[in-house]
């Protein structure tokens, strides 16, 4: 590609979010959605091969989809209220519309069919911006019009996608399609705290998309696609071996680790709130995610899969990737759970 | 005096033990210890016995102060009554003979010190049950004897048979000893004592339940029917160790505990009705069994369960005297049949098949007359020792109006008993040799020959001698018509009578294939083959069942590991296989927002 128009369309999709995020009109606000969609559907096609298209294809088939519902919701509320401000419309039909439409567009069940393979249709980076920068939009949204939506619907929408990312994963060997499932489970748990306490849900998105920037770096480094070929790791990167588990402990959520700081934060407001099943629910259900992350682990960095001799000195070349940000990130990853009463008063 | 007395009959039989803990040296002269310390015990308790018939004064002596448990106080004592007094010389006699002629039998064994120190062990722990006066003494006794059969019985222990008989003899004995602890606990809770005295005099007329479980317990050491098939199994043991276990220990104990505890027994009908009904069932079966067998020593294995059953069925009909002076009577002649036994099968190479003996009158000529005597002394040929408890019994229950099945029964196991005896003495005895050519049959040996003829007097002579001395008052003294009075001889002559007719027969005609009646008596009632595979092999497999299919497989595996893991990948496989069809994706894409909106229009 171009390096200029790459420029600019990643710029476009900075600009796109942060239009959405700042904005305080509604149209104002579809329009940096558009916007960004628009500049990453070509970042999603970079690779001009059939899959590629082909996910950036569906995705701007389903983000164009949801848009228009999103703006269909917002005409109709400019009807009704006569004016553009971002505020929890008064018409729960109208909330209703706009949160199916942002769930599709972040993904979650039951409109997440999508997501997997978009990201598998598309190299790595592509995808992590995918599985990170593209929630951060429609979440604000959610963020501010959460008070008018029907709660009911929104846990039942956070427990399907929790189960949906769940099992999904479980029944995966590609790396991608994996995380992806990953993203479905944890938009899960932030959409189920989102009417309780709204903080705690953007603790969440800002852990998650830590933990899964680390890990795709960490997948990025070898360019690593299949669960398979994680077993080469070892060879090329020896210092990760007791990295690796704590990174993907993190992300399933195992207690001294980052991971459980949201876990923990969800846990305690949803039992606050006399829920007492959502969240014995949720957590069991999660229990799978950690049994796949633990399925990588295995691969990574429990076993030396028989591989033939001449590739065993690949430690000792120079990289050719170099990742100024990994440590600071696989640090912010796994430690911070001592800084979680920081994170939580504001 | 007779305290001391019976204290100077006890220590020298100990005597011989405790050199060998002090000298455990082998020592050639060893079994004439053990042999003059019972001919010293002999002597001295006969003493005792005289000057008890002459006073006929019931004393009891309280040695030592044991331990006190909270209310209970267990002492060491004795008790010196008319069983205690008369079975303690018959005992000590049968077995004198049984010792000395072991060391004829045992000669060549090179532990023979050690297999009669056993026999003595096996009898003072006999001793100890006959004299004991409370039931933790005799439950020593008895649980003594229980271990000194284990160790006799498989003293050939490289046999597998042996040690088998071993394990089936000690494994009946475990059953009846439940009976046993379950009426000791009974009366620790209920008559707080096991002093005989004090618990015959705090219930007259007890529960049923401690009875019942006494009656268990005596089922288990005297091989009564359904815990029987230990006692002809154990003739896998040495043939003095047969003779001593059948004469004058162990199947005797459990009659005897029986008799001991009589006075609770008389005023309970169920247990009578109990005792009678198991005894006569016992008698018959294994008389049945008996008459089929080919094996010697197993015939008169089964002569003796069928005689316990005799004595049974004398306590059933309430008169224990009457049962212990069969158990003495029985003492000499089953003895000596045993030891006559032993000679035969010694001088025949260790023969014990009565198919391959005969003639055997014209080469062992002492043994068989002593042979023929003890098998007439069995079937209570008139003025033998059997004869006069046997008939005795028999007349009493004839006279007697309690359960007439039980009785005819018995009469026909009476009449049994002549059956297979003559049987024996047929096929061993008479005829034609049917062994192989030998020059080994010999009988010269006063080993040998002593104690059989010291036996054999006994068989003749001692029935009339015990019988004067059980006092008058202990049974009634019937009155009967001739005809019921000749019952008892008529059947043991009709039954004589029809033996040696079918013997005869049987010898000079080709026989068609075997009845099912012949098998009935000659597997053993079947019983053994049922219960010793058929009850095993049930619980066992329910068991495995119950724990690799239920447990292991089921509620450990299959109900939560193995379901977890089928309902996480049915639930994955079902949830995340999608074709990558756009189209159908929004499709379903359509249902969600229609019900959402449904929901909150």
């Amino acid at each position: 590609m171009n390096p200029l128009a790459h420029l600019i369309i990643s710029l476009t999709i900075l600009t796109g979010t942060t239009i959405t995020i700042l904005s305080s009109h509604w149209f104002l606000a579809w329009m940096g959605l558009e916007l960004n969609m628009l500049a990453i559907v070509p970042i999603l096609a970079k690779n001009t091969n059939p899959r590629s298209t082909e996910a950036s294809t569906k995705y701007f088939l389903i983000q164009a989809t949801a848009s228009m519902i999103l703006l269909m919701a917002i005409f109709l509320n400019n009807l009704t209220s006569g004016q553009w401000t971002i505020n929890p419309p008064h018409n729960q039909t109208l909330s209703t519309m706009m949160l199916i439409a942002l769930v599709m567009k972040m993904g979650m069940a039951p409109l997440h069919f999508w997501l997997p393979e978009v990201t598998q249709g598309t190299p790595l980076i592509p995808a992590m911006i995918v599985l990170t920068w593209q929630k951060l939009a429609p979440l604000s949204i959610m963020f501010q019009i959460f008070p008018s939506t029907n709660t009911s619907i929104i846990l039942m929408i956070s427990i399907l996608s929790i189960m949906a990312g769940s099992w999904g994963g479980l029944n995966q060997t590609q790396l991608r399609k994996i995380l992806a499932y990953s993203s479905i489970t944890h938009m899960g748990w932030m959409m189920a705290v989102l009417y309780y306490d709204p903080n705690i849900t953007i603790l969440t998105l800002i852990i998650y998309i830590f933990l899964t920037i680390s890990t795709f770096m960490i997948f990025y480094l070898n360019s690593n696609m299949t669960t398979l070929s994680l077993s080469h790791t070892w060879n090329k990167l020896t210092w990760m071996m007791p990295m690796v588990p704590l990174m993907m402990m993190s992300l399933g959520g195992l207690p001294p680790l980052t991971g459980f700081s949201p876990k923990w934060a969800i846990m305690q407001e949803l039992t606050k709130n006399n829920n007492l099943i959502i969240p014995l629910t949720m957590a069991m259900l999660t229990l799978m995610n950690l049994y796949f992350y633990m399925r990588l682990t295995y691969s990574i960095s429990m076993t030396m899969f028989p591989t033939s001799n001449n590739t065993k000195i690949n430690w000792q070349l120079k990289h050719t990737k170099p990742m100024p940000l990994l440590p600071p990130l696989m640090t912010l990853s796994t430690l911070m759970l001592p800084l979680t009463p920081l994170m939580l008063t504001n | 005096m007779h305290s001391s007395m019976i204290l100077m009959t006890m220590i020298p039989l100990l005597t011989p033990i405790i050199i060998t803990l002090i000298k455990p040296n082998n020592n050639l002269l060893y079994p004439h210890y053990v042999k003059l310390a019972i001919i010293y015990a002999f002597t001295v308790s006969m003493l005792s016995m005289t000057m008890f018939i002459f006073t006929g004064q019931e004393s009891m002596i309280s040695n030592w102060h044991w331990m006190t448990i909270q209310t209970i106080e267990l002492s060491l004592n004795f008790k010196m009554d008319f069983f205690s007094m008369m079975f303690t010389p018959v005992a000590l006699f049968v077995t004198w003979s049984i010792v000395e002629f072991s060391m004829w039998y045992m000669s060549s064994d090179p532990n023979i010190n050690q297999f009669l120190k056993y026999l003595l062990i096996f009898l003072v722990t006999m001793l100890i049950l006959i004299t004991a006066n409370n039931l933790f003494q005799l439950f020593i006794g008895w649980e003594g004897m229980g271990i000194m059969s284990f160790l006799l019985i498989s003293w050939w222990h490289g046999r597998t048979d042996a040690n088998t008989a071993a394990l089936q003899a000690i494994l009946y004995n475990r059953i009846g000893d439940i009976g046993f602890i379950l009426a000791m606990t009974w009366f620790f809770l209920y008559s707080n004592s096991w002093d005989f005295q004090q618990m015959f005099i705090l219930d007259r007329t007890p529960n049923s339940f401690p009875l019942m479980s006494l009656l268990l317990a005596a089922t288990g050491k005297s091989a009564q029917f359904g815990l029987h098939p230990w006692l002809p199994s154990a003739m896998e043991g040495p043939t003095p160790v047969s003779a001593l276990l059948h004469s004058s220990t162990m199947v005797v104990a459990g009659v005897f505990l029986i008799i001991r505890f009589h006075p609770m027994m008389e005023n309970n009908s169920l247990i009578q009705t109990l005792t009678l009904s198991m005894g006569a069932i016992t008698t018959l079966f294994t008389a049945i069994c008996a008459l089929t067998q080919n094996d010697l020593k197993k015939i008169v294995a089964f002569s003796t369960s069928s005689q316990l059953g005799l004595m049974m069925v004398t306590i059933g009909i309430n008169q224990p005297h009457l049962a212990f002076l069969h158990i003495c009577t029985h003492a000499f002649f089953k003895a000596m049949l045993f030891l006559s036994a032993g000679s035969i099968i010694h001088s025949l190479n260790n023969e014990q098949d009565i198919r391959k003996m005969g003639g055997l009158f014209k080469t062992l000529p002492f043994t068989s007359s002593s042979l023929i005597i003890g098998s007439f002394a069995l079937m209570g040929m008139p003025f033998l020792t059997g004869f006069y408890s046997k008939d005795l019994i028999i007349e009493t229950a004839n006279t007697s109006y309690t359960n007439a099945w039980a009785l005819t029964t018995t009469l026909v196991a009476t009449s049994l008993t002549a059956m297979y005896s003559i049987r024996i003495i047929f096929f061993a005895l008479a005829g034609y040799p049917r062994f192989t050519t030998l020059i080994l049959i010999n009988e010269n040996n006063p080993k040998l020959m002593n104690p059989i003829n010291r036996l054999a007097l006994g068989s003749i002579f001692a029935g009339f001698l015990i019988s004067n001395c059980v006092p008058p008052t202990s049974h009634p003294q019937v009155t009967m018509p001739w005809h019921l009075k000749l019952t008892a001889l008529g059947v043991t002559i009709l039954g004589l009578l029809v033996a040696t007719e079918l013997s005869l027969m049987t010898n000079s005609m080709k026989l068609s294939t075997p009845l099912k009646t012949f098998y009935f008596s000659n597997m053993l009632g079947f019983y053994s083959a049922t219960t010793h595979r058929l009850n095993p092999h049930s619980s066992l497999t329910m068991s495995q069942n119950l724990t690799s299919a239920l447990l292991d497989l089921f509620w450990l595996e299959k109900s939560m590991p193995k379901m977890t893991t089928q309902t996480q990948i049915s639930a994955s496989t079902t949830s995340s296989t999608q074709k990558g069809l756009i189209k159908l994706y929004f499709l379903s894409f359509f249902i969600p927002p229609m019900l959402a909106l449904l929901l909150t229009i």
